[in-house]
């Protein structure tokens, strides 16, 4: 297996043979781009061509607000699937997932790499119906394609097309492709503990019979008007008081003035409990190291070296540290080591295994690692 | 002159490059042209967004700080309100509480904590140990005690859940519970319980203790035989006795219930100071008591023991300002402890009581095993007198009463006979009493009465009927309407029928029976005094009551000629009867000679084998007709 990206930027690059398997993150604009879609097509016409919408590309150890990032892979044992499912709203989420787990379920599927719309999605039921048909057996990772601080439109490229409203999701199957991964955040909570008392789905309306948006709009001040971007910077930290130890990060992806309510990317249980979240710049830099070296030690046991790293991190941490992201980035590459491609995006919402229980779920505001390989 | 030459300029310094931030670092990196230089607006335009980023930053930090810490303010508020609250809440609870940390030093106490034990205040810090050493109401006693009650208060405890008691030195009753807390520390519950305790202790005495006399009771009678068998050595006994007051009801009726208890009362405490302590006196209810005497040695301690009750009792009693003379029976048991029952034994004094009355007043009797024989029969009777007034088994006889001068029948006694299907005709001393006791004796006279007013309504106008009554039958004031009824159902004339009461019956509730008597006799009933002579032989009696009849008892009646003694009384009592306007019958005759004698002294009617035997009913008018035969051939 090789594995490479580079920057469409950059048209000298090449690929060292005919990858398998392109994924492309760029920003929504060029994704729409009909000219670059054609171009990716012609030029890697043996592939699979899939890949969502960001404001920040991962590329390498450095980020890219406006550059398209491709990352091409050959495989020897490792046979691909597509599966591209519709998904207008997000009330289909779960139904959606179901049915991409149906059309990529098979004996040997090993692993699933799925990209979502970014805005009309419940990513936690888009997992759900995923994994109520896979089972907990294959590995599940992704994210939720991203639109910097617009959280205006997003897209999905699969199949030649761009879509504002489908989900894609790759299957790899065989005995000789590995997946490792890793997920971390590095927010603090901070504050008083909070119960979620009005909420249904993922939209809350009151924490402690308070309405949650004047909280919100307190805690930013003039940073209000931004909403929902600037929600970014405070996640809920939630859990349910019957299980005090297991606790999710929450992050906001849009709100309704009028009626009140914010919208969460994944449940808001009635009767958890809630806490105010922030990143300190070191903390978060950690999370994304924690996350990185979580992945790489799964990788001991495969024999052999991991080809491709995707990494999938949150747009909430993109604007709140500004132009020290990168850091993060370069927490990971330097983990890393120059031999492992490294590309991602910073996305509405990240996809993988819990780090404790192994069970794949949506985590937001973190940086996630999907690391590929594969043995011989 | 010497001109110096120019210092020489400093040799160059070797112009390492500067240790960059890591930031500044990778702003260079990114602002540098291709040929190697720096674009510096390019620089400036990063560096400057690095700091305006970093004052956005900031002001996000501080804006959270502030709004965090206004929010932790409200909360701290709302905090120490809430603390009031259970600070109010806990100061008034009932139950004292003092909650210890992991470390085993005390975190709180309530106001009621700190009143339990006395104490002014307790610092947070203290062992439990040192919150208690100031504790004026464990110091009471000694330092050991005030020791003892600390350990086990903590040791005790420590079993979590576990509530233990204490009795402290100056009296109150405390219990106290440890509950255990998920901080590792500890909540001790303390409770007042003196009242709750006492007010047990009460109930618990009224259980075992008769109310009025504050004598143990049935229960704690049973339970002190309990006790006395389970430590029973071989050979010990007891002795049980039953006792009963003589003329206690009349206290009762004629004194009322108040002076009956308080006589109660006062017997109860000379019964007190007769026995040893370890015997135990007991008020069985009404005015039986008994004396349980344990570890007997003799017969004759016992007897010794019971004669000293009788005669404590016997000695008078003042209160209220009446005299009060009263006496006692005892029926006595004795038993090997090892072999008690005590139902047996409390039945067998009981019957020898049973004895000692029916021997007379005063007495004392000790159980022999015949008596179980006759109460057994006794019960058996009880059983079938109840059958035999359903299965109406009672007949009347009648004994003629003739006059003393023409022979001629001038009336029949009615006298109640049991026709028991097995044992045949069974005589009226054999059942009476035992009905009397057993309360039948309204329902068996009122039968005889009806019975006999029937039967004689066919007998010729000049001859009377008359009937026995039982001093019980006063009891209910209603005789007079049970006497009217007989007559009106049996269309006798009043006038005929004579209504026959002794003594006995005048001396309980005198005024209740004189009335009674009084309102008999104005349907015309006559009213006749019987067994004149044998038992008071008033003659306040004879004055109280204006008689129709005195009829002399068959005792003086079959002495006559034999005993000088029996002639005078007969005399004296025909003689009264004459000047009194009273008629007088004498019964029990038997003989010729002794209907001589009765001709002499003018009596002036008999009854009495000589006569006839009781007769049933249907030679009643044979014999009436007879008599009447032998009248006409003698005129």
């Amino acid at each position: 297996m090789w594995s490479k990206q580079i920057n469409a930027n950059r048209e000298s690059a090449m690929f060292p043979a005919a990858p398998d398997l392109v994924i492309v993150f760029g920003p929504t604009d060029r994704l729409a781009d009909r000219t670059l879609i054609d171009r990716l097509a012609h030029r890697y016409d043996t592939a699979m061509i899939v890949g969502c919408s960001s404001g920040t590309m991962v590329e390498g150890d450095r980020l890219d607000d406006d550059g398209v990032v491709i990352l091409g892979m050959g495989f020897d044992r490792t046979e691909l699937r597509l599966a591209v499912q519709p998904l207008p709203s997000s009330d289909l989420s779960f139904a959606a997932g179901a049915a991409l787990g149906k059309d990529l379920s098979a004996d040997d599927l090993s692993g699933i790499f799925v990209l979502s719309n970014g805005l009309n999605v419940n990513g936690s039921a888009l997992v759900a119906g995923l994994r109520t048909v896979i089972g907990d057996s294959v590995a599940l990772s992704g994210g939720l394609a991203g639109d910097g601080a617009r959280f205006a439109d997003t897209r999905i490229l699969a199949r030649g097309e761009h879509h504002a409203d489908v989900v894609a999701a790759i299957g790899f199957y065989g005995d000789h492709v590995r997946f490792a991964h890793g997920s971390a955040g590095g927010w603090q909570p901070f504050g008083p503990v909070r119960t979620i008392n009005d909420a249904a789905g993922s939209t809350l309306r009151g924490l402690d019979g308070e309405p949650a948006l004047a909280l919100y709009e307190r805690y930013l001040g003039e940073e209000a008007v931004d909403l929902p971007a600037s929600g970014l910077l405070y996640p809920l930290e939630i859990w349910d008081p019957a299980h005090p130890d297991v606790r999710v990060v929450r992050t906001l992806l849009a709100i309704d003035r009028d009626a009140g309510t914010l919208t969460f990317a994944g449940d808001m249980p009635q009767g958890w409990k809630a806490r105010l979240m922030r990143g300190m710049f070191d903390e978060l830099i950690n999370g994304a190291s924690t996350a990185v070296h979580h992945a790489l030690d799964q990788t001991i046991a495969w024999g052999t070296s991991p080809s491709a790293c995707l990494a999938i991190s949150c747009v909430g941490r993109r604007l709140l540290m500004g132009q020290r992201t990168e850091e993060e980035i370069a927490a990971v590459a330097a983990a890393l080591g120059p031999d492992i491609a490294l590309a991602g995006f910073y996305s509405y919402g990240e996809i993988a295994p819990q780090n404790q229980t192994a069970v794949p779920c949506l985590h937001n505001q973190t940086m996630t690692i999907t690391l590929i390989g594969e043995c011989a | 002159m010497c001109v110096k030459p120019p210092p020489s300029p400093p040799p160059p310094i070797a112009s390492a490059p500067p240790v960059l931030h890591r930031i500044a670092a990778r702003q260079a990196e990114r602002a540098r042209r291709p040929d190697g230089g720096i674009d510096t607006d390019r620089l400036l335009a990063l560096v400057s967004a690095t700091y305006a980023e970093t004052d956005v930053d900031r002001r996000r930090s501080d804006r959270a700080n502030r709004l965090m810490a206004q929010e932790l303010e409200v909360a701290l508020a709302e905090s120490a309100l809430q603390n009031l609250r259970f600070k109010a809440a806990l100061d008034n609870m009932n139950q004292g509480l003092a909650l210890f940390d992991a470390s085993r030093r005390l975190v709180l106490t309530n106001q009621r904590f700190l009143d339990i034990y006395g104490l002014d205040h307790a610092v947070p810090g203290l062992t439990l140990d040192q919150l208690l050493s100031n504790s004026p109401c464990l110091s009471v006693s000694t330092a050991d005690e005030h020791r003892r009650l600390v350990e086990e208060y903590d040791g005790a405890a420590s079993a979590y859940g576990a509530r233990i008691e204490q009795r402290w030195p100056d009296g109150r009753t405390i219990t106290i519970e440890r509950t255990r807390l998920v901080d590792g520390g500890f909540l001790d519950t303390v409770a007042d319980v003196t009242e709750a305790r006492n007010a047990s202790a009460r109930l618990a005495h009224l259980a075992r203790h008769d109310a009025l006399t504050d004598l143990p009771n049935r229960t704690m009678l049973r339970e002190r035989l309990d006790e006395m068998m389970r430590n029973a050595r071989s050979g010990d006994r007891c002795a049980m006795l039953c006792l009963d007051l003589d003329r206690f009801k009349l206290v009762n009726d004629t004194l009322g219930h108040p002076v009956g208890d308080a006589l109660l009362v006062a017997v109860a405490s000379r019964l007190v100071t007769l026995v040893r302590h370890h015997d135990v006196v007991t008020r069985l209810g009404g005015d039986e008591f008994s004396v349980l005497v344990q570890h007997v040695t003799s017969d004759h301690a016992i007897e010794h023991l019971c004669r000293r009750i009788i005669e404590a009792l016997t000695q008078p009693f003042e209160i209220g300002g009446h005299h009060i003379q009263i006496g006692a029976s005892i029926g006595v048991t004795m038993v090997e402890v090892d072999a008690l029952d005590p139902n047996v034994m409390l039945r067998d004094a009981d019957l020898a009581l049973y004895s000692a009355k029916a021997g007379g007043r005063g007495n004392y009797c000790f159980y022999t095993p015949d008596m179980h024989v006759f109460a057994t029969r006794r019960r058996e009777l009880e059983i079938e007198l109840r059958r035999a007034l359903k299965s109406e088994e009672f007949e009347v006889h009648y004994q003629p009463q003739v006059a003393i001068g023409t022979h001629a029948v001038v009336g029949f006694e009615a006298l109640a006979r049991w026709y028991h299907p097995e044992r045949g005709i069974i005589p009226p001393n054999e059942f009476i009493s035992v009905c009397e006791e057993i309360g039948l004796i309204g329902a068996v006279g009122e039968f005889v009465l009806t019975r006999a007013c029937r039967d004689a309504a066919c007998w010729p106008d000049s001859v009377k009927i008359a009937v026995n009554l039982s001093a019980l039958q006063f009891k209910s004031g209603t005789l007079p309407a049970v006497v009217a009824h007989a007559l009106r159902v049996s269309g006798l004339d009043p006038r005929r029928l004579e209504l026959e009461i002794t003594e006995s019956a005048m001396l309980d509730d005198t005024a209740s029976v004189l009335k009674q008597l009084r309102d008999i006799k104005q349907l015309g009933v006559l009213i006749s005094l019987d067994d004149f002579g044998t038992g008071y032989s008033s003659l306040s009696h004879i004055r109280n009551f204006p008689f129709d009849r005195v009829k002399i008892d068959q005792s003086f009646v079959r002495d006559l000629g034999t005993n000088s003694d029996s002639l005078a009384i007969v005399r004296a009592v025909t003689g009264l009867c004459g000047s009194l306007g009273i008629l007088s019958t004498a019964e029990g005759v038997e003989t010729l000679d002794q209907l001589n004698i009765l001709v002499a002294e003018k009596c002036d009617s008999a009854q009495g084998y000589y006569f006839s035997r009781p007769v049933p009913f249907v030679e009643t008018l044979p014999f009436v007709s007879r008599m009447h035969a032998l009248h006409s051939q003698a005129a």
